[in-house]
């Protein structure tokens, strides 16, 4: 009996196995096939998004994705993987490929204060920027982070576009603070000395105990290893080293939180991360290197030189009146920070961004494809259209998603970018926004204002004063339920910094939303109310946490107003300024939302059963209002049939001339009771793709293609790939005196000459066998992708004889990463006979 | 004695016997609700470190707020001092939000007041999948995936481990048996361990089973294909638990029901020439049946907990996880709710067994009773 019964189990559990083994493999080849049924169709004449579903999964397994790519059953992992077995598995994978992505970096932070008892080395500016000569980065990049890791020296990313701007100085500052360790050490031992320490058996002393240093060595990640390096030179110097392994809470209770005086440690193996491209990071000399960049007690040790503190203010302020004042400012400020060192930046990361290899889309030089607002244009398996492709990431629905305060981790948003269509997008390899629903824009700034202007669709103007109309709108009154007027806030009239004017593309208004039904002017101007009612305390949807935000938004403000209603122009006015004009205009341009699904969110929140902000909902212990799963849904369908049975309109009094008309309000509706009865949502957008379903405890979303999308389905693919130069040096290994010397630069991508016009700039910087910059130029287009230096006979006389180094610096307006080639060759005196080699 | 001398002294008996029972009840729920109060107490300051992540939360919120502003474009023409005073006060209102204003100790009597009321409140930092922030929702939408998936195992490794134990007793020796000893020191690996190769070599090298999650990506919309899809997701879990404990199970299940059938009365039944099955039951299963039952309660309440690390590997959405993100995100209502509903499980199925034991095993009284 016993048995029969161990056997029938047996035979059961073989028979399960044997089942779903069947099962498992209907199920792997799905996908394969789906891409193939929609295989044969014509991208030309395909609207929207080059796939038609996109599945979202989660994953917290990084272990497991280059194998669930391989497998076939997931095409991307969202999320960049610094683990250098998964790169490599990558590399050598047929199925694998990856994107890369340079937002995060290691730096040690050194603890500048001087301490309440003892001496803390690191309190003597000469020793802190003695560091730099004593870390090798490359062996950081290389050794440690395995190759995913290029070696940085200032306070920019060297992926970023002033680091392309100020390459010529970068790239003196990294030869000056170059891999130096006997430099290092003389400075250290004369430096100790001064601070009254003494040397005994190789170590260090001060007041008769051996100097000890506190490190505090973060364990997540490859900061443990670096950390471990950092130490091993410490000791090697001759100091006692003391490390402390700590995880991210851990050791911000120390560095942060305690007084940098107390002597809890000296260094700190820090990270930053940035999730897009910044393209201006003037102000990070104030966040680094001065005490106004936090308010924590590390900040406050800072005292950098008045020299160096004033540019970092000017910088920050925008306090220069042109573009190469601010370029002299930030080299100076860099060499300054070097010199004041509170933080040795040691590499970029890089981090990869795993996908299948027959898969192409656009990733954030930055943010990776989490970052990247092209991804849903550009998705698509090469060689193919249509098609099912799996997303796998950390984490997704981490938080109740609503589109006025609902959740932004990361993940989340990358999901619901997809569903929306903004006016504008930023390039995602140089930053700059380029139009998506906008046709043009003219940015008119003061006369004192330094403004770029990069792309033609905006063109830059100057005026000496820019007044703001007096029936521009500048706030909502929640008492009157009316617009604020210009007139109303400021009786004597007003200027601004900037006047945007942003003429949107023809048809703007007549697209459709998910749902069906027709844009109209009331689901650009609501959200905008709503903005203000949430920061006004006679409001129902007032909202504590909104204040302190929107105050900054309300500060630079100064008013809008539409101009036209069709093609839509609008005007906007307001005392922020930025560097580029295409940045002005996307911070000020305008996107709609769906008014209707508002409403019913407004609805909620005012009846007290849900809000649109998690403090909110924490304060009044209701639900934080999600559109698209949860205990929401049941209360947002009770005030959909609500608003349907009084065709509810939010503010009518004023969004009344606003809809297309009457009948449009009930139509809306019912258009939602629709959506919601097939979809099971309230997330109505106008991106490329619609939600089609969210199974919350599964943690799978799914998104298909919007088949009623306007654009053309090939309209971004140019931005698939960063293309980023390839460069190739000749030139002569040795010169004569009494002969110059010519170099060739070939600049290509993919083989192909690099357009002459995408080249922002070639410079080349020489220097000699001192390691001294003798001289710095341009270099000349020959054509076909090629450029020449040419170095005279007097400028090869002036080097001596020796060995000298020509660099070579290349900046592309199609991507923010400069690229850089060099060439060593000899100088020697006349008569000597001169190899004919080149190298390459 | 007369009848009716009888029937009052049996009355007085039986009053004699509820009052005794009625006290011991009392009793029993005394101790045990005070073995609650303290383990959630103790579940609280352990959580919190005593008050210490306080501190930890107050950073993390700091750095957070910090972060965020530092990465937003729009408030980098902002003075420092504007910046640091936006980031001060939203630092504050999140302070305030989590009620880390209030010293620990007053809120850990408030975390203990709401839970042994069962109130499990509102979580501080998570939300279920669906959006909820009440700790009941998070802990009811996991449940039926740990249930299901530790349900099976736990009950298929409980009926096969003491129906085998059973054969392997009365086939003591045998080669079966020894083969079964042999393995039993497998069981030294926890169940995840078996499952990182189980993956590995069913969902990688010969790719017939999905690596992890509990449902087909996209899930099925038809719910017998949606069960499919569930069912197939189990197969590897269910084997690499079974695999981690059914050899150590059946081993001292094995042992226990040797030591039974070596009794006298086992014997003397053996002598009388009882045929094997009705010496099994009636000699050795029911005595044993006690230990058994326990056994099987506290196997059905440990499925409470889930398997944190067995969850993670195979991206299982149940309660470990769920207590393990509690945990990372120091989200101390959930670790609480997770706790005290176990703590009292345990405390209702102690108390059950007290009383099962009685009827099980007719030689257990109540402290004075008669045998």
């Amino acid at each position: 009996m016993i048995k029969r019964t161990v056997w029938l189990l047996a035979g059961l559990i073989l028979g399960g196995i044997a089942l779903v083994v069947l099962m498992g493999q209907e199920n792997t080849s799905d996908a394969a096939d789906n891409a193939e049924d929609a295989s044969g169709v014509d991208v030309s004449d395909r609207r929207g998004a080059l796939v038609d579903e996109v599945v979202f999964t989660q994953e917290t397994d990084v272990g497991k994705v280059a194998g669930l790519i391989e497998r076939g059953s997931h095409q991307v992992f969202a999320q960049g993987v610094t683990n250098t077995t998964t790169f490599h598995r990558l590399q050598d994978s047929t199925k694998g490929d990856y994107e890369t992505a340079y937002g995060s970096n290691t730096e040690l932070t050194l603890n500048p204060a001087e301490f309440e008892s003892g001496i803390n080395p690191f309190s003597n500016r000469r020793i802190r920027e003695a560091m730099n000569w004593l870390v090798n980065r490359r062996h950081v990049a290389e050794e440690i982070y395995g190759g995913m890791a290029v070696p940085r020296f200032l306070p920019m990313n060297t992926a970023f576009p002033d680091y392309a701007r100020l390459a010529e100085t970068a790239r003196s500052l990294e030869l000056k603070y170059g891999h130096n360790p006997e430099k290092a050490r003389a400075i250290v031992r004369e430096q100790m000395r001064e601070l009254g320490a003494t040397r005994r058996d190789g170590k260090w002393h001060y007041k008769g105990e051996p100097v000890t240093l506190r490190i505090l060595i973060r364990t997540e990640d490859a900061r443990n290893q670096v950390g471990d390096y950092f130490a091993n030179l410490m000791v090697d110097l001759g100091f006692e080293v003391r490390r402390q392994y700590r995880t991210a809470e851990e050791a911000s209770r120390i560095w942060i939180a305690t007084d940098p005086a107390a002597g809890e440690w000296h260094v700190y193996t820090g990270s930053w991360v940035s999730t897009a491209i910044n393209r201006d990071v003037s102000s990070n000399l104030s966040y680094y290197y001065t005490n106004r960049g936090r308010p924590d007690p590390l900040w406050q040790a800072y005292n950098p030189s008045e020299e160096l503190n004033s540019i970092a203010k000017r910088l920050q302020r925008r306090d220069y009146s042109s573009l190469k004042e601010r370029r002299d400012l930030m080299a100076r400020g860099m060499e300054l920070a070097m010199k004041e060192s509170y933080r040795i930046w040691l590499v970029d990361q890089l981090s990869v961004i795993p996908r299948a290899a027959n898969v192409s889309l656009a990733a954030d030089l930055a943010g990776g494809i989490a970052g990247s607002r092209l991804w849903p244009y550009t998705l698509r398996y090469e060689g193919k259209v249509g098609g099912t492709m799996t997303f796998a990431a950390p984490s997704i629905l981490t938080e109740p998603w609503n589109p006025v305060a609902g959740s932004n981790w990361l993940f989340d948003t990358m999901i619901t970018r997809a569903l929306s269509d903004p006016p504008l997008v930023p390039d995602p390899y140089t930053g700059l926004y380029r139009p998506q629903r906008i046709e043009s824009a003219t940015v008119t700034v003061d006369e004192d204002t330094t403004v770029k202007r990069t792309l033609d669709w905006v063109s830059l103007e100057t005026r000496e004063t820019i007044r703001v109309p007096p029936e521009a709108w500048i706030g909502w009154n929640a008492e009157r339920g009316d617009f604020k007027t210009v007139a109303d806030a400021y009786p004597e009239g007003t200027t601004a910094r900037s006047r945007t004017r942003i003429t949107y593309e023809e048809g703007f208004l007549d697209r459709q939303w998910h749902d069906g039904t027709e844009m109209s002017l009331a689901d650009l101007v609501l959200p905008w109310i709503l903005a203000f009612a949430r920061a006004d305390e006679n409001s129902p949807y007032f909202d504590p946490a909104h204040v302190p935000r929107f105050q900054v938004y309300q500060e630079y403000f100064k008013g809008w107003r539409i101009l036209e209603r069709d093609p839509l122009v609008i005007e906007v006015y307001s005392d922020q300024v930025m560097l580029d004009a295409e940045t002005i205009v996307a911070q000020q341009a305008m996107s709609p939302q769906a008014w209707h699904t508002l409403a019913l969110g407004m609805m909620a929140e005012k009846s007290g059963e849900l809000a649109f902000s998690s403090n909110k909902a924490d304060a009044n212990r209701i639900d934080w209002l999600s559109l698209v799963s949860g205990p929401s849904l049941d209360i947002l369908k009770r005030h959909l049939e609500s608003a349907q049975d009084r065709d509810y309109l939010p503010y009518a009094s004023v969004l009344g001339d606003m809809v297309n008309s009457e009948e449009s309000i009930s139509r809306r509706y019912q258009a939602l009771a629709d959506w919601y009865e097939q979809y099971n949502h309230f997330w109505v957008g106008d991106g490329p793709f619609y939600l089609h379903s969210v199974h919350p405890v599964e943690k799978t979303v799914v998104l298909r293609r919007n088949e009623d999308f306007p654009d053309p389905a090939t309209k971004w693919l140019d931005f698939s790939e960063p293309e980023i130069p390839e460069l190739a040096l000749n030139g002569p290994m040795m010169v004569r005196h009494g002969e110059s010397a010519r170099f060739s630069l070939d600049i290509t991508f993919g083989g192909e000459p690099y357009p002459r016009e995408a080249i922002e700039s070639v410079e080349f910087l020489l220097f000699g066998s001192d390691g001294a910059m003798q001289k710095k130029g341009k270099a000349r287009y020959t054509g076909e992708g090629r450029w020449q230096v040419e170095l005279s006979e007097s400028t090869i006389e002036a080097l001596g004889n020796g060995s000298n180094s020509l660099e070579l610096t290349v900046t592309s307006s199609r991507v923010a990463l400069p690229a850089f080639a060099s060439h060593a060759f000899a100088t020697v005196p006349e008569g000597t006979t001169v190899m004919e080699a080149t190298d390459e | 004695m007369s009848d009716a001398s009888l029937s009052t002294a049996r009355g007085t008996g039986a009053l004699r016997d509820l009052r005794r029972l009625a006290f011991f009840t009392l009793r029993r729920v005394l101790a045990l609700f005070v073995t609650i109060l303290v383990g959630v107490y103790l579940t609280i300051i352990i959580a919190n470190m005593g008050g210490k992540v306080d501190e930890l939360r107050e950073l993390q919120i700091r750095s957070t707020v910090a972060e965020s502003v530092r990465a937003d474009p729009s408030f980098q023409t902002m003075s420092s001092e504007k910046r640091n005073e936006l980031i001060q006060e939203q630092v504050q209102m999140e302070i305030e939000r989590r009620n880390l204003d209030e010293p620990f100790i007053w809120r850990s009597f408030d975390y203990l007041a709401q839970a042994i009321q069962l109130d499990l409140g509102r979580a501080e930092e998570m939300h279920s999948d669906a959006g909820s922030r009440d700790v009941y929702d998070i802990i009811v939408e996991r449940l039926p995936a740990t249930l299901l998936l530790f349900g099976t195992a736990n009950l298929l490794v409980f009926f096969v481990s003491v129906y085998a134990a059973l054969y392997l007793s009365r086939h003591y020796g045998s080669r079966l048996d020894r083969l079964v000893i042999g393995l039993a020191p497998s069981s030294a690996a926890p169940g995840w361990f078996y499952g990182i190769f189980l993956i590995l070599i069913f969902a990688f090298i010969i790719p017939v089973l999905p690596a992890g999650g509990m449902v087909d990506i996209p899930p099925p919309e038809n719910d017998w294909a949606y069960a499919r899809s569930v069912l197939s997701h189990m197969v590897l879990p269910v084997i690499a638990m079974f695999i981690s404990s059914i050899f150590i199970s059946i081993y001292s299940w094995r042992t226990f029901f040797l030591i039974h059938s070596s009794e006298d009365y086992v014997e003397m039944a053996r002598a009388k020439g009882l045929p094997a099955s009705l010496i099994q039951s009636r000699y050795i299963l029911r005595p044993t049946l006690a230990p058994i039952i326990t056994n099987f309660l506290l196997m059905l309440i440990g499925l409470w907990s889930g398997a944190i690390i067995l969850e993670q590997v195979f991206n299982w959405p149940g309660l470990g996880t769920l207590l393990f993100q509690a945990i990372g995100y120091r989200d101390t209502p959930v670790i609480i709710g997770g706790v005290v509903i176990f703590a009292y499980l345990l405390a209702v199925t102690v108390f059950m067994l007290d009383f099962l034991y009685a009827i099980l095993d007719p030689r257990v009284r109540i402290e004075g009773g008669q045998s």
